[in-house]
């Protein structure tokens, strides 16, 4: 490639409250440590920073890269009606802590209808879980059908809660017309490597 | 892969239209076709027509649009051009059926125009995922497709 880019890119991550979002983040930063990619993390919750405090005592990433926002209202409003509050955010991140990689957004816990602003991020997971009900994909949420990459998390729970993994995941893929769609344990890490492959591919270009 | 970081002007630029124009006459002119929720990205892998994989990365403050030129030189021209959007018009039954149509379109957060008594809805989708939210609105006639 002839020339860089001018900014981090933007992934978005979004889903359901317990869908396992900050467990995933907590897995992904040491893989892109672990390959040179120069990351910070914001958080949206509703009225709280719970999950930004819980990065920031991971002791994975140092703290002072880590920012919450408050969306004091559904999290929605603030990743795709007005996203001002996280363009803000990004753009201090990628001041302070030049040069950035990746601005990962996790947003606060929101339901299936949950997506983002494509002004604000570049490409945007989202995450389900098995012990949420294997008919998750049948209702085709926007989150489900719109995101770039669908990831159903949890899958070791699959037999304890009497779901049919191999049916959900063959559901979730009819209704994405061809989107990837990965399973993950972010408990154990299984299936995260996926999900590095997929960013480093589509927006960090470098794979 | 190609990397693309700046938009270099409209195909309808007077100085970039004849450049243009003389690249095509050695099939030299390559075109991204994106939907356009995808126009709103800043950052995205994409293949040209003529295969040549690219990463666009555009600053924050620069939009892509129909007919930007990412790249433009002696050799070869790279052009963004929207796909059509695609509609779904529904027509009320009456004004009753009408507020009910809107208050469902609104709450599934679904991107919509207001076209003479039509209520269009933007496909950001498969046709059918729309169609199947709107089976109680044809089954009890309260609303129809414009086109059926």
């Amino acid at each position: 490639m002839n020339n860089k880019p001018a900014s981090a890119a933007r992934v978005g991550i979004g889903g359901p409250v317990g869908s396992g979002k900050t467990a995933l983040v907590e897995q992904v930063i040491p893989r892109f440590a672990r390959r040179g990619t120069r990351l910070a993390v914001i958080t949206n919750d509703l009225v709280t920073k719970e999950d930004a405090e819980r990065l920031k005592r991971s002791g994975l990433i140092d703290p002072e890269r880590v920012v919450a926002v408050e969306a004091g209202a559904c999290p929605h409003t603030v990743i795709r009606e007005d996203p001002t509050l996280n363009l803000d955010a990004a753009e201090l991140l990628e001041l302070k802590f030049a040069p950035l990689d990746l601005v990962l957004l996790e947003s606060g816990g929101d339901n299936l209808a949950s997506t983002f602003s494509l002004e604000l991020v570049d490409y945007w997971m989202f995450v389900i879980d098995v012990a949420g009900g294997g008919d998750i994909p049948r209702k085709r949420g926007p989150g489900v059908l719109q995101s770039d990459l669908l990831i159903i998390n949890k899958s070791d729970l699959a037999p304890h809660v009497g779901v049919d993994l191999d049916l959900m995941i063959a559901e979730a893929e009819a209704v994405r017309g061809g989107k990837p769609v990965i399973v993950t344990n972010c408990h154990t890490g299984e299936g995260v490597d996926a999900i590095i492959d997929h960013v480093a591919r589509d927006v960090l270009f470098d794979s | 892969m190609l990397m693309l970081t700046t938009i270099h002007g409209l195909m309808t630029d007077d100085a970039l239209h004849e450049r243009l124009h003389g690249l095509s006459h050695n099939d030299a002119v390559e075109t991204i076709r994106l939907e356009r929720q995808d126009m709103q990205r800043h950052r995205l892998r994409v293949e040209t027509d003529k295969g040549t994989i690219c990463a666009i990365a555009l600053p924050r403050d620069v939009s892509l649009e129909d007919g930007a030129i990412l790249e433009i030189d002696e050799n070869r021209a790279i052009v963004v051009r929207a796909i059509e959007e695609r509609w779904l018009e529904l027509v009320p039954r009456d004004a009753e059926a009408a507020l009910e149509l809107g208050y469902h379109a609104g709450n599934l957060h679904w991107r919509v125009q207001f076209r003479d008594g039509r209520l269009a809805v933007a496909l950001e989708g498969p046709e059918q995922a729309y169609l199947d939210r709107l089976t109680m609105f044809f089954d009890d006639g309260r609303a129809q497709r414009a086109d059926g």
